[in-house]
């Protein structure tokens, strides 16, 4: 599947071919590097990467497993802090920030699917949602919010009466209805069968175009590549290629 | 450097058992520090009873500690060996005992004791005493002594010095030529006196010819002791007695259940046997309620580890047996900890004990049996506290145990569901739901949090006891500031003089006659005491403190007499007097006294003079003395050959605040300590627990942009909210237990008045605040450090 990996060294990063070149990135790592542990068990989980991300657009990282994509992600959202290099979102620092400014970050900025959902099963899908925009600033309503993910009817359904596709989808809505910037999906569709997986792709389809949000979806399924305006390939913490796709593939279309 | 083989005797389930129990070694040393103090309780206790009960009976032995008494007038002689011939008795003394007085430099009030004769043409054959220092008088020799050694070590006495002592109206000096102790007054005291005061009384043994003559008694007796053989009745013996002894004076015989040092050694271990019980089976409950809060959420942790297991071959049994380790693991360093404690706490406190009870030597025996029990008891506790969670883990089967658990089963609160949710926030919301749905858990939680709030009650209502005692004795009831007892029941012009010592303001008389009081089968050997109808030094008090006035006829009881005799106001008691004409007569309970030493009953003294048939006969006065006086009055008491005591008020009092305060001070402590560590264990283990229970939740809620303290309100609301719930059932419980612990050490020679202050309520439900907030400090240290991607990593 690596079959362009023959790019002599980590590519330019560049705006998307959706993207005005001008515009300036939401996103800008230079020299990202993310090394756990000390010693001879040390672990450079991200080396040296430059990326740059521009509001608006999906997409979609892909790469083995420890290739460094969810360290990548973590540092996006604001969950982990690099060991060297530069890492900033609209101009501001997000490498040397401290655990309050970024749980601002996270609060206002930042949406977060995970693959596990990650509910509060004490709570329904509605106040799951509302548990955000209690403490968002410019927060939509939940039910308008799920509306989005098409699940104004389950929403009052606790998380263990829903369908695993149900309760991504209540995650996704928990992640938008702060209306951030910047959407992070890591494994969305993991531990979905395929055709529960495409719905809840759709609507993060649907929240990317309506919304304009920066979308990242992390994943190891490279079907979800063609739904994306850029493909980020990392192996080894590097990024070893970047596809631009001229077309999107609609989430509906695609098959794995 | 090569890597060794790992050794092969650890078993890798041994090896994964360590490393949990690494992870969660401040949880369980909290469960194991809980079970470790009701363990070292139960040992202290049952080694201390163990011990002085050892003590006492070989000490007994040893000594032929007599079974029956009676004290009479004056019998011959030549009486004695009528007496042998009774059946039943295996041995007869007979002796001599009276009281004296003694002058003693250093101490401003006289002292006062009573004084034994030692047989000389015939070998000591009961209640022989044991020789601590020096000799016992040689035959023969007069004016030689031998002192019990309380008495002794109080004043610092050795072999040598010299006494002055009023013998029967005959000022006489005495040479101390031993130390003895005697198992009659294991617990040295005036006789009925429930607290020591060994520097105001003593015990003493002499030559029965010089003794005799001292009490004008030569050739005669008026003191018997009897041995009863195996399997006779010792009531059968002490009705003979009683009629062999009637023409010559006998008070009726009574056997140890009526004598006074025994009863109150006796009184003590009871008490103690109670408090053995209850306590212990409090601290372990709650440490089996801990434990098992402890496990269910380790065996749900480790669910899928569980389902590896199985997987893998191993069989439920070893499975259930690995985790049944880890509530051994905890009963275990309990178990080691509360033997080391109570063996320790045990070895030290039963020197306190020397203070009260006089032995030759009072060895510490640990009690081995009853560690046995204790760990019998724990593990059962434990295991009862684990079993179920280890069954319902081990029943899975392994391909269901291996993928994610789903969701828990949730639905609105019970607080929704009657329309108040506009009123919950999201997070209040979790919180209600959270205990909703395991409304079991939550209860136990806040039980044990309840039983934590209970515990330091206990202490504090000692306390507070002790303080109402001292009030109520010494500034209620007793208001004078001296009791002066005569050796002979004097006359109104007694009493007339001893209004007109120096420094006297006031005098009040009483009268004291010794009597025995029956209700159906029950009866009690006791002084009957007649005072004034409305006297205002010595008062008769009501449970409210409030004086009641003596009823021109009958009698008030102490409310335990009554108790003890099954009798109420209104009843009509046998009252038998053991003085002058021994009169016997029905008469009514008109009302409860309340004290708390002793049994008494108390009549107006003027009724009891007419059933004596004596006019105006004093047994002494209670005063109220001008201070500045006091030297005056002192000198002339010391003079006086007709005083048979003189009770300081305020001596009496430090004597109390020195010996039984403090001892109750030191379990107070002892139980104030174990509170503390019982309350922080549960608050602290309820918090992990939540915590754990939680992580995931939390870890969520921090990902998408709550902050630190905005999780932390979640997490501190619930266990805060089982707090506020558990504290008034705790007072509630706390109450009940001091109230049953203080209703266990009422005996009836001593008692503990039940004050539950506002104080001590504070004061518990501070120590599970302070506890609280120490545990939400922790908790809030690791909801910091919560691994928020490891967390969301994890299907739970």
């Amino acid at each position: 599947m690596f079959s362009g990996v023959a790019t002599p060294s980590t590519p330019a990063p560049g705006p998307p071919p959706s993207q005005d070149q001008s515009a300036t990135p939401l996103f800008s790592a230079r020299g990202l590097t993310k090394i756990y542990g000390s010693g001879a068990g040390q672990i450079r989980a991200l080396d040296g990467l430059d990326l740059d991300l521009y509001a608006g657009e999906l997409v979609v990282l892909l790469g083995a497993s420890g290739s460094g994509k969810s360290t990548l992600l973590n540092n996006l959202g604001g969950l982990d802090v690099p060991s060297t290099g530069s890492l900033t979102y609209q101009g501001r620092d997000l490498a040397g920030a401290d655990e309050d400014a970024l749980t601002e970050f996270r609060r206002h900025s930042v949406g977060f699917v995970f693959q596990f959902y990650n509910l509060i099963p004490s709570l329904t899908g509605r106040e799951n949602v509302a548990l955000i925009t209690d403490i968002a600033r410019d927060p939509m309503p939940p039910e308008e919010a799920l509306a989005l993910v098409d699940l104004a009817d389950r929403m009052d359904h606790f998380p263990s009466q829903m369908s695993g596709g149900e309760q991504q989808r209540v995650a996704i809505a928990r992640a938008i209805a702060k209306r951030p910037e910047v959407l992070l999906c890591d494994e969305p569709t993991g531990a979905l069968d395929v055709k529960t997986g495409i719905t809840v792709l759709e609507a993060i389809e649907h929240v990317n175009r309506t919304m304009g949000t920066l979308t990242v979806i992390i994943t190891h399924n490279a079907a979800l590549a063609e739904m994306a305006d850029r493909v980020i390939h990392l192996s080894d913490g590097r990024i070893v290629e970047i596809q631009k796709n001229a077309q999107r593939r609609p989430a509906r279309s695609l098959v794995w | 450097m090569v890597k060794k083989p790992r050794p092969r005797w650890i078993h890798p389930l041994h090896l994964k058992l360590l490393r949990d129990i690494a992870k969660m070694k401040g949880q369980m040393t909290a469960v194991s520090l809980i079970m470790a103090c009701g363990l070292a309780m139960m040992i202290l206790s049952r080694s201390l009873l163990l011990s002085l009960e050892s003590t006492r009976d070989a000490y007994y032995q040893s000594t032929r500690f007599a079974d029956v008494f009676c004290d009479l007038k004056r019998a011959p002689n030549a009486l004695r060996t009528r007496l042998s011939q009774i059946e039943g008795a295996a041995a007869v003394e007979t002796r001599v005992k009276g009281k004296l007085t003694l002058d003693l430099p250093g101490l401003s009030e006289p002292a006062d004791g009573l004084v034994h004769s030692l047989p000389e043409d015939r070998p000591q054959l009961l209640n022989r005493l044991f020789l601590r220092q020096g000799r016992l008088p040689e035959t023969g020799r007069r004016g030689e002594v031998a002192v019990g050694e309380a008495f002794a070590k109080a004043h610092g006495f050795q072999p040598g010095h010299e006494l002055s002592a009023v013998l029967h109206g005959a000022r006489q000096r005495l040479t101390i030529v031993g130390i003895v102790l005697s198992p009659e007054y294991v617990f040295e005291s005036r006789p009925g006196d429930a607290l020591p005061d060994n520097r105001r009384f003593g015990v003493f043994w002499m030559n029965e010819r010089e003794l005799a003559s001292a009490f004008q008694l030569e050739g005669a007796f008026n003191s018997v002791l009897v041995d009863v053989a195996p399997g006779h009745s010792q009531a059968a013996v002490m009705a003979d007695l009683d009629r062999l002894l009637a023409p010559y004076g006998g008070l009726v015989a009574y056997n140890r259940k009526d004598h006074a040092s025994a009863t109150r050694l006796d009184d003590e271990l009871r008490v103690m046997e109670g408090l053995s019980l209850v306590f212990p089976a409090v601290f372990l409950s709650i440490a089996a309620f801990m434990t098992s809060a402890l496990l269910t959420r380790l065996v749900r942790l480790q669910r899928e580890q569980i389902a590896q297991l199985k997987a893998l071959g191993y069989s439920s049994l070893q499975v259930g047996f690995h985790y049944l380790q880890f509530a051994l693991v905890i009963v275990a360093v309990g178990l080691v900890t509360g033997a080391i404690a109570g063996l320790w706490l045990g070895s030290n406190v039963v020197h306190f004990y020397e203070r009260f009870f006089q032995f030759p030597e009072l060895r510490f025996h640990p009690n081995l049996p009853w560690i046995g029990v204790a760990f019998f008891v724990s593990a059962a506790a434990a295991f009862l506290g684990v079993v179920a969670a280890v069954r319902q883990a081990v029943r899975l089967p392994p391909a269901e145990a291996m993928r994610p658990e789903p969701p828990a089963q949730f639905r609105a609160s019970l607080f929704e569901r009657i329309g108040l949710s506009r009123l919950a926030s999201p997070a209040f919301r979790m919180i209600l739901r959270n205990i909703e749905r395991k409304p079991w858990h939550a209860a136990f939680t806040a039980l044990g949090l309840a039983l934590a709030t209970g515990i330091p009650v206990v202490p504090g209502a000692m306390r507070d006891g002790i303080g109402f005692l001292l009030d109520f004795q010494w500034d209620l009831a007793q208001r004078q500031d001296a009791s002066l007892s005569l050796v002979e029941p004097g006359s109104a012009s007694t009493l007339n003089e001893i209004r007109h010592l120096p420094g006297v303001l006031t005098a009040e008389p009483f009268r004291t006659v010794p009597a025995r009081l029956r209700f159906g089968h029950a009866s009690r050997r006791l002084g009957i005491t007649g005072l004034p109808r409305d006297a205002l030094l010595n008062r008769v008090l009501d449970a409210r403190g409030e004086p009641i006035a003596l009823p021109p006829e009958g009698l008030l009881v102490s409310a335990k007499l009554a108790e003890v005799l099954g009798a109420r106001p209104g009843d009509r008691v046998l009252l038998e007097i053991q003085e002058g004409r021994r009169p016997r007569l029905e008469t009514v309970i008109q009302g409860l006294l309340t004290d708390y030493a002793g049994l008494s009953a108390y009549m107006e003294i003027k009724a009891l003079q007419r059933l004596m048939r004596e006019g105006g006969t004093v047994s002494g006065a209670h005063l109220a003395l001008d201070p500045a006086r006091w030297e005056a009055f002192l000198e002339r008491i010391r003079e006086s050959p007709r005083v048979a005591s003189l009770a300081v008020k305020d001596a009496v009092r430090k004597s109390f605040r020195e010996s039984t305060a403090e001892m109750i001070g030191m379990i107070q402590s002892l139980y104030f300590g174990f509170a503390v560590v019982v309350v922080f264990g549960v608050v602290y283990n309820s918090a992990r627990i939540a915590l754990s229970e939680r992580s995931r939740d939390l870890a969520t809620l921090r990902v998408i942009g709550f902050t630190h303290r905005e999780v932390l309100w979640i997490m501190v609301g619930e266990i805060a909210l089982l707090t506020v719930v558990a504290v008034p059932v705790g007072l509630a419980l706390g109450s009940l237990l001091a109230t049953l612990i203080v209703h266990t050490a009422s005996t009836e020679t001593v008692r503990m008045p039940l004050v539950l202050s506002a104080r001590t309520y504070a004061t518990a439900a501070l120590l599970v605040a302070v506890s609280a907030s120490v545990s939400c400090a922790v908790v809030s240290r690791r909801i910091r450090h919560l691994d928020l991607l490891a967390v969301l990593k994890s299907t739970e």
